[in-house]
């Protein structure tokens, strides 16, 4: 079967599934399904970067996704300026002083004579500054922490439109990579799965304890939206008229009353439905983009090259190709890209709350999205990113149903039957690591695989 | 695979449809069931079931409310709003009972509960931040905020004559919720916060926390977490360490499994626990051990009944399933004028409703609410003794 | 010199034997990964996971023996169980490896496939551990859980400070020491763990020589295997049994297996320990140590923490960045099994 033919079964298979859901269950439920789908996708363009282009294996997408819902509360929440008086000067102050420390360490470090001298003054500058910095810091970060911790205790954000922290989450999330990069790129290859493992962690467990900058576990909700309020378009008269004619011939039928309060109902659905629509735009707008640029770059030169290095490091290293920088470049535009997205979930959830982060949902699941929709492939990974994120939602109810279709026979109120049901949610651990194993072992490329325009000679 | 899918996507889509039958009224249970407090909430989620058996066939003549579950999982806003969602357009339930953990509680509220005009009742999600939300008056709560929890232990500590505590939190917004609101009150009778530091969750090891707990110079130390999750690990290792003998827990600590699992070091321990020695409280027991309850008396089981109780209430003084139409009538129910109502009662409510009367209901938790729609609430500050938790007196 | 005794009882108590017992949990975990590492070439992701399911069948063995009345003394059931949780997790991994790894290995794939694949593993293993066990805390420790209290130190030193040692802290030392010796003596000494040295240094050589990989690859398995379930069984005894908890321990073992030099067992102890003293050492509020030390004048007012509690498993990350940009090859160089 060609790729092209797969992907319109593929994509088309999705639509039939989402259309079902919607006719069955409801439109709501259905886009609200879709609108994650359009964000994993987002977020699976990202990996398919730095594996599908490079071989990068990053087990870290889950901090870089935070990175992005930093971004949102930072860019749109609206400043508070009492909070910035208590401990504002206190915390940039303490910033300036971390910049000066890291400019003189590196300093220390490029102009001084190895030896233990140049040990020491380096920990000396490490632990100087460190000490310095906390006293300054400490008292800065109480002060704010303490104004009004019911409801505020946080320096707030900038209070600029929400969509640019989109473009703000990218920057966070490629200015970590770098560092990531700098750091574990160029050594040993597994290295940066060991590394992006543990900085995920760590930036989740700074942005739950770091009170100052958003609010920590007592989360920030409330954030901006960049589409109307459902509560607003149930009050404007034009959306009502607007539903009244797009349902006219269900409401020909009533009259008075009835027609009254089926209109109503029909109102609170249709503004619903119309704001994740609205959302849906947006995201697929982005993912368009994203999408866009994905595959121009692929395609191109630079394409090629990056190809050429993955599938052989030492002949492009010969033909002159500096692997690392390359290698950098990669990883740092695919955590963007994951950036992105995860600056787009949090606007989508209103909410920023660091303890939804975990590494199954926003690393594993991420990762089967793109070896089950084919790595290397653009197309692919957005396709693999709509279908599992469908059945990993639907998986629930499913698993649940097979469970209890499965245990039938056995007694009521049996020790093991109650067992096997309660254990049901974690068979979807299993089977999504058996999916992502499997096809790795069978169909390394995915349903669809990447396309070459060499014909390939199986060794 | 996709076969599966397909079929399991259309059974799901006839059940939901089930609906149309005239004589069920859905009303979602939105609560943890997988997650940090999935020890608590089928028991939660039994009592709220409870409220609807009792009224089964009697409410808006001759109809039933059943009950339509969903995992909230505590943690996870994204999945707890899918879930909400799933309940209000596909399942089209009237009411819901839930969510349990402020967090997602608060997400379900602004992102579907209040879009949709769905009346929310919160029998545990006690975050002081609540209050505040732009709710348009459709979110309730029959658990008083923490704000309240903290002042009343900080009372119950100046009545002892502590002045000085140390403080180790769940880190989440419930924890450290509860732990700043008990400083700010702690502070104000006089007392001092030795150290105030978190403490994860799910952790299998705590000694480096006690360690720094203990090394703060306090006698006394105060754990806000959950019993079946950090909160046990930190005083098994504060005893086993010698670092504290003396502690003082909030609700999420208070249980009879942590007894058990400390044994005899734990007498003296002292406590506080939403709900009250009414004779509300002692009814629900009543009616909890006659309707086949595994427990009688877990916490927030009172406050679960009566969410749904309330909601029940609520549509039959508006004598109709509108989701507007009932959240207009909760306030009315819930506070004076009208008959006092207690467990057990609301088939006699229901009748009084139907006539055109009115009644106060009081139910399992003495529920008043202010103004905001959040429940006053009394707590009870108890002592280990003997191996169990006994109440001292109710504040 | 009371005080003096006191800050010294203190410490003993708060960071030295927890850091002990830690330490050696950690290595016999790091033992496993640098081995691992050595021979089949690859950072297993699966392995905190393959300690969480070895810890699961001693669990669940241990609960049989209790309830058919047989029981170990003061010493606790775990330890009679543990033969039989070894030999079950070796087969577990070996058909792992028959079924996943093995495939990647005749192809040979890069190494990051078999990380990728290990991490197909990890999750799926996740699942079944929780699928049979459950996600919660088990407990499972019996026997006699004291050997010194806190209360009767004071009482029979009339020190401040109380010193407590649990049974499980010395038991995991004790046992870590019989491990590691008798590893070293296999790899030293035995032909079997020769081959393994050897085909550890130069594959192709050792295929020369006439060594059989099958049979490498096999006796690997069940060494990392014992090791796992051994470093598992001893973290549960003395915290808890929790798999999520196991999961979150591949990083600090992780950490102590690349500071120690990868592939190299002596190292891998050696990082163990580091990063197991660093995580208490920095995380530790030293205010009550110094007060007893210093004069009164000058105790000090805050904590003295260097770092928060909440970070304390960033320290492991910290030391392996550190590590990382110093002295990429760990502290003990080379890659010698």
């Amino acid at each position: 079967m060609s790729n092209s033919l797969r992907a319109l079964l593929g994509f088309g298979t999705f639509a039939v599934l989402l259309f079902l859901v919607g006719h069955y269950q409801s439109w709501n439920v259905a886009l609200a399904i879709l609108n994650l789908c359009i964000i994993s996708g987002v977020m699976a363009l990202g990996v398919n970067i730095q594996w599908g282009y490079a071989g990068l294996f990053n087990v870290g997408i889950m901090g870089f996704a935070a990175l992005g819902g930093v971004a949102a509360v930072l860019v749109s929440q609206p400043i508070i300026t009492s909070a910035w008086q208590a401990g504002g000067s206190g915390v940039l102050i303490s910033g300036i002083m971390l910049l000066a420390v890291i400019l003189l360490g590196l300093l220390a470090a490029k102009r001084m004579k190895s030896g233990w001298f140049k040990m020491l003054t380096l920990i000396i500058i490490i632990l100087g500054g460190y000490f310095a910095i906390r006293q300054v810091y400490d008292p800065a970060v109480n002060a704010i922490e303490a104004d009004n911790p019911a409801k505020s205790g946080y320096l707030g954000g900038l209070g600029l439109p929400i969509l640019l922290s989109w473009i703000v989450g990218g920057l966070f999330a490629a200015g970590v990579a770098w560092i990531i990069g700098k750091i574990s790129l160029g050594l040993r290859s597994d290295y940066l799965a060991i590394a992006t493992l543990g900085i995920s962690e760590i930036i989740i467990a700074m942005m739950k304890n770091e009170d100052w900058l958003t609010r920590g576990v007592k989360n920030v909700t409330g954030l901006q939206r960049p589409v109307p309020y459902e509560l607003a378009l149930q009050e404007n008269p034009r959306f009502i008229e607007w539903v009244e004619w797009f349902n006219a011939s269900n409401l020909a039928g009533l009259s008075g009353e009835a027609k009254a309060t089926a209109l109503r109902n029909l109102v609170v659905e249709g503004s619903s439905v119309f704001v994740k629509l609205c959302y849906a735009g947006l995201f697929s707008a982005v993912l368009l983009i994203v999408l866009t640029l994905c595959v121009l770059a692929l395609a191109s030169p630079w394409g090629r090259m990056v190809r050429a290095i993955r599938d052989n490091e030492i002949s492009a290293a010969a033909m002159g190709k500096n692997i690392t920088r390359r290698h950098l470049q990669i990883f740092v535009l695919g955590s963007a890209v994951v950036g992105i997205a995860g600056a787009m979930l949090t606007t989508l959830d209103g909410q920023f709350t660091p303890s939804t982060y975990q590494p199954l949902r926003y690393t594993f699941l991420i990762w089967v999205m793109v070896i089950v929709g084919g790595s290397g492939n653009n197309l692919g990974a957005v396709l693999g990113a709509f279908l599992i994120w469908f059945i990993w939602i639907e998986a629930e109810p499913a698993g649940n149903w097979l469970m209890q279709y499965a245990t039938q026979w056995m007694e009521d109120g049996s020790e093991l039957k109650r067992h096997l049901l309660d254990s049901a949610q974690h068979m979807r651990l299993f089977i999504m690591g058996v999916v992502m194993l499997t096809v790795m072992r069978f169909s390394p490329g995915g349903i669809l695989p990447e396309r070459t325009n060499t014909t390939t000679i199986k060794a | 695979m996709k076969k599966l899918l397909l079929a399991s996507t259309i059974l799901a889509g006839l059940t939901g449809a089930a609906f149309a039958d005239g004589h069920e009224v859905k009303m979602g249970v939105i609560l943890g069931f997988t997650g940090p407090i999935e020890s608590l909430t089928p028991d939660m989620a039994a009592a709220a079931e409870l409220a609807m058996k009792e009224t089964a066939g009697k409410v808006l003549d001759g109809k039933t409310v059943v009950a339509v579950r969903a995992d909230s999982t505590c943690t996870d806003a994204a999945a707890a709003t899918a879930a909400a969602e799933r309940l209000i357009t596909a399942e089209g339930v009237v009411g819901i009972m839930g969510a349990d953990c402020s967090g997602v509680t608060t997400a379900i509220a602004n992102n579907v509960g209040v879009p949709n005009g769905v009346t929310m009742v919160s029998p545990s999600a006690t975050s002081p931040a609540l209050t505040t939300i732009e709710d348009k008056g459709f979110f309730f709560r029959t658990a008083p905020s923490d704000a309240r929890q903290g002042q009343v232990l900080a009372d119950v500590l100046k009545d002892k004559g502590i002045t000085k505590v140390a403080v180790t939190y769940t880190n989440n917004d419930y924890g450290k919720g509860l732990a700043e609101a008990f400083g700010a009150a702690f502070k104000a009778n006089g007392g001092e916060i030795a150290i105030s530091a978190a403490h994860e969750d799910g952790k299998a090891d705590y000694s480096a926390e006690v360690g720094a707990l203990s090394a703060a110079g306090a006698e006394h130390l105060a754990v806000f977490g959950y019993v079946d999750q950090g909160g046990k690990g930190i005083i098994q290792t504060s005893l086993d360490t010698g670092a504290f003998d003396k502690f003082i827990l909030a609700d999420g600590m208070i249980g009879e499994s942590l007894i058990k699992a400390i044994g005899k070091d734990l007498e003296g321990t002292i406590g506080t626990l939403p709900g009250s020695e009414s004779a509300g409280a002692a009814k629900f027991k009543e009616v909890a051990t006659a309707g086949g309850l595994a427990k009688n008396d877990g916490p927030f089981m009172p406050e679960s009944y009566d969410a749904a109780a309330l909601m029940i209430l609520a549509m039959q003084a508006a004598k109709s399933t509108d989701r507007a139409a009932i959240q207009s009538k909760m306030m009315d129910v819930a506070n004076a004028p009208g008959e006092k109502i207690l467990p057990g009662e609301l088939a006699k409510a229901l009748e009084i409703l139907k006539s055109g009367g009115q009644v106060d209901y009081e139910g399992a938790s003495n529920v008043t609410m202010t103004e905001v729609g959040e429940a006053a609430g009394s707590y009870k500050e108890l002592v280990v003794k003997d191996g169990k938790f006994a109440t001292v007196k109710v504040r | 010199m009371i005080d003096f005794l006191n800050a010294l009882v203190l410490f003993a108590n708060f960071v030295l034997i927890p850091g002990l017992a830690y330490g050696s949990q950690l290595a016999l975990g790091a033992l496993g990964i640098t081995l691992l590492y050595g021979i089949l070439r690859f950072g297993n992701f699966a392995h905190g996971d393959t300690m969480a399911f070895g810890t699961m069948t001693v669990v669940l063995i241990t609960w049989y023996f209790q309830s058919i009345g047989i029981s170990f003394g003061p010493l606790p059931t775990a330890l009679l169980a543990l033969p039989f949780g070894i030999a079950i997790t070796a087969v577990f991994l070996v058909v792992w490896d028959k079924l996943v790894y093995k495939h990647y290995r005749e192809v040979k794939a890069p190494p990051i496939r078999m990380v990728m694949a290990s991490v197909g593993v990890m999750f799926a293993m996740n699942g079944i551990v929780r699928f049979i066990i459950g996600p919660n805390d088990q407990n499972f420790m019996d026997g006699e859980r004291f050997i010194l209290k806190a209360r009767a130190f004071k009482n029979a030193t009339g020190l401040n400070e109380g010193l407590a040692i649990k049974s499980s802290q010395l038991l995991t030392v004790v046992i870590a020491i019989v491990l590691v010796s008798a590893l070293f003596w296999f790899l030293n000494k035995t032909r079997t763990g020769k081959s393994m040295r050897a085909f550890s240094d130069n594959e192709d050589l050792a295929l020369l020589s006439g060594i059989s990989p099958q049979r490498v690859v096999l006796v690997t398995w069940i060494l990392v295997g014992a090791l796992a379930t051994v470093a598992g069984v001893l973290y549960g005894l003395d915290k808890s049994f929790k798999p999520f908890t196991y999961f979150q321990l591949l990083l600090p073992m992780f950490a102590a297996a690349i500071v120690g030099g990868v592939g190299h067992p002596v190292g891998a102890i050696l990082g163990g320990f580091v990063v197991a003293f660093s995580e208490v050492m920095v995380t530790y509020a030293y205010k009550k140590f110094l007060t007893y030390l210093v004069p009164a004048d000058y105790a000090p007012d805050g904590l003295m923490q260097l770092l928060s509690t909440d970070y304390k498993f960033a320290v492991s990350f910290i030391i392996l960045v550190v590590v990382l940009l110093v002295r990429p090859t760990g502290l003990l160089r080379g890659k010698v099994i």
